[in-house]
């Protein structure tokens, strides 16, 4: 018999303990599920101990590595394992995103050049080097954002990245619905809603008086997301990154970035401070500014139980088609893909140039099996990328 | 059951094999009385895991297969409304008066598989197995929440169903969404891994009594190596017990190639696989 003479609670609210300091979330029904199970089947072994504090304990697949080495850890005789937070789980989340420094109104000398008359601020704030250290309103003009917008990503500072970005999560609202299976009562809905209508019907001596009707809820279509962090995509990426961000926020995303291997971003970037979740994004992404494998990784998403989350989905491929894997195999990894989704929508950031032809093999293998090619290189192209997955969202081609 | 080993056992003699972790789970779901979360790969065995524990402790298995846009209505119970319109006309056609308590009572009331289980009067409490919750959107998880954690459903017409005897409930996900943290921590959690190679072809042979005991043995072993090559959907144990009957219906005892290639449907499920699993076939198998 394990344990004899031990106080049970003393021993699980300790273990838990542990395991949280090791990221797993066991909280106080866990502890008591603990408790009554070690009472209601005291371990004759360290397995069966095992299986005890690991069913009552752990209650998702992606925990139970980490319960495994604390379970090490305690009970052989291991180097103890240091009881910091796991990175994931980072501070409580800022919510600073409104402090974004911003060049305020430029001092009146500056833009009056000593002439005796008031001139018109200019539209566009010159980026001026040195004093980062003061927050101010960000009291953006309409015309400022539009000039940034125009300009392509590489000539864009972070901070305007971070501005933009944060324009495009405002502006991507009215976002494309699809029917679900439930009902909602509706003055023009076609079905008759008998429970509304019969207890409507007390009122009126039980004579159906008042038909209440029911029509389809609609729920937002899901995104999902592949990002291209490659080499090749360097100026891009972060841009990217907050379109990624916005759609994670407004819609119920998936986003994943890539180059050698696929990366999964939701959970680091649907944190409330933007800041923070870029930070997070950057940090999670391993082969950043790698080669590229478009075909291996799309088909690991296939098989991935993420998977799934493609069904029905408005599928956005942003890559510059650059491909280290062999065209055919991106060609059938594309065919799945878009039997799956929705709607393809490729954003390719070199596609907005004059003259351009989708002339490199990968891309030229995956475009008949996209909905549209679009270019991203600059926030218009995004903000237009945006209106068009709108309007292929809500688009019934199937 | 007293004990994890006595699960294992009971569940043995009803031909379904446990390891020591899904002995424990089942032993402590039923033990605390909490609902049993089981996730794994499709065809690992977790609606298996309900019928068989159903079978063990001889009671009847009720079924809800969740889907999006599952409601209330087809989880907890509805009225039903046809009689309800037919009484009221019939009232009418006598001149009688009705009350609210006239028609919103028990002979109105159609149960649906969880208000069934609460509402169940055999000796033993039934075994409720909630399947593929992850397919159910999110709105029915919230659902489910009372029922859970008091193994009671409300019904603002008629009052509380309190079950005397609470059903053992087990749910599975195939983690295509992630469930909510709310449902996760009502429920015990066990992960069922893929069996190893002897363990799995007991089960076959279990599943498949008349399949040669040879034949079983390749055909584990080769699934086993199936499923270390990149598939879109390797083959679980399901898809083994399949093939090993399929096998067995054309009168093979041993494997052979030309056998294991007219029955590929049964382990591979597409194209691409097909490919994959066929050079498996020609290099593996001599």
């Amino acid at each position: 018999m394990l344990l004899r003479g031990v106080d049970r609670a003393a021993f699980a609210v300790s273990f838990a303990n542990r395991l949280r300091g090791a990221g797993v979330l066991a909280g106080l029904t866990e502890i008591d599920d603990l408790v009554r199970a070690l009472g209601a089947h005291p371990p004759d072994s360290r397995r069966a101990l095992y299986w005890t504090a690991r069913i009552s304990l752990v209650r998702r697949e992606s925990d139970l590595a980490a319960f495994d080495r604390v379970f090490e850890a305690v009970f052989t005789d291991a180097a103890p394992l240091p009881l910091n937070r796991s990175a994931a789980a980072g501070p409580a989340g800022r919510r600073d995103d409104v402090h974004v420094p911003v060049p305020g109104g430029a001092g009146p000398a500056a833009s009056g050049g000593g002439l005796p008359w008031a001139t018109l601020p200019p539209a566009v704030a010159e980026a001026e080097p040195g004093d980062e250290s003061g927050l101010f309103l960000p009291q953006v003009r309409p015309s400022a954002v539009e000039a940034l917008a125009a300009r392509p990503f590489e000539e864009l500072d972070p901070r305007e990245t971070a501005l933009l970005g944060e324009v495009l999560r405002r502006e991507l609202t009215n976002w494309p619905s699809r029917r679900t299976r439930r009902h909602a009562p509706a003055r023009s809905g076609r079905r008759v809603a008998l429970r509304a209508t019969i207890s409507r019907a007390r009122r009126t001596a039980w004579e159906p008086v008042t038909i209440v009707r029911e029509r389809p809820r609609r729920r937002p279509r899901r995104v999902v997301m592949l990002c291209d962090v490659s080499e090749s995509m360097r100026a891009q990426a972060t841009a990217y990154l907050h379109l990624m961000r916005a759609f994670a926020t407004v819609t119920p995303a998936e986003v994943f970035a890539f180059a050698t291997r696929l990366t999964r971003l939701t959970p680091a970037l649907t944190r409330k401070s933007a800041a923070e979740a870029i930070e997070q994004a950057t940090a999670a992404v391993s082969d950043r500014f790698g080669g590229t494998r478009i075909a291996t990784n799309i088909a690991a998403l296939l098989r991935s139980h993420h998977g799934n989350a493609l069904r029905g989905a408005l599928v956005v491929i942003a890559s510059d088609g650059w491909d280290s894997d062999p065209a055919p195999e991106l060609a059938a990894a594309m065919a799945r893909l878009s039997r799956r989704a929705h709607a393809v929508l490729w954003l390719n950031p070199r596609a907005g140039a004059p003259g351009f032809t989708p002339a490199v093999a990968a891309m030229a293998a995956a475009l008949p099996y996209c909905t549209t090619l679009r270019p991203a290189a600059t926030f218009d192209d995004l903000f237009a990328a945006a209106r068009a997955m709108q309007s292929l969202g809500n688009a019934d081609f199937r | 059951m007293n004990d994890p080993q006595e699960v294992g056992r009971r569940l043995d003699a009803v031909d379904y094999l446990v390891d020591d972790g899904l002995a424990m789970a089942v032993f402590l779901a039923l033990r605390l009385g909490k609902p049993l979360l089981l996730e794994g790969e499709p065809g690992v065995g977790k609606t298996a895991a309900a019928k068989a524990l159903a079978q063990a402790l001889d009671t009847p298995l009720i079924r809800l297969q969740c889907y999006e846009g599952l409601t209330a209505g087809e989880a907890l119970y509805e009225w039903n409304y046809q009689r309800q319109l037919l009484a009221i006309r019939l009232a009418e056609a006598r001149h009688e008066r009705l009350g609210d308590d006239d028609l919103f009572t028990a002979e109105f009331l159609q149960e649906r598989p969880i208000l069934k289980a609460v509402r169940y009067a055999g000796p033993t409490p039934p075994v409720l197995l909630i399947d593929e919750i992850d397919r159910a959107d999110d709105e029915f998880e919230a659902l489910l929440f009372e029922f859970l954690g008091e193994a009671a459903v409300t019904v603002p017409e008629l009052g509380t169903f309190t079950a005397v005897r609470p059903p053992v409930v087990v749910l599975t996900s195939n983690r295509s969404r992630d469930l909510h943290d709310a449902l996760r921590r009502r429920c015990l959690y066990h992960w069922i891994e893929f069996p190893a190679a002897a363990r799995a072809a007991e089960i076959v042979r279990r599943a498949v009594p008349g399949a040669s005991a040879p034949l079983i043995a390749s055909a584990t072993e080769f699934i086993g190596r199936v499923r270390a090559l990149d598939l879109d959907k390797a083959p679980g144990l399901a898809e083994t017990i399949d093939w090993v009957s399929a096998l067995s219906a054309l009168g093979a005892t041993e494997l052979a190639p030309a056998d294991a290639l007219h029955t590929l449907g049964t382990i591979a499920k597409t194209p691409d696989d097909r490919l994959v699993v066929a050079g498996a076939v020609h290099e593996e198998i001599a």
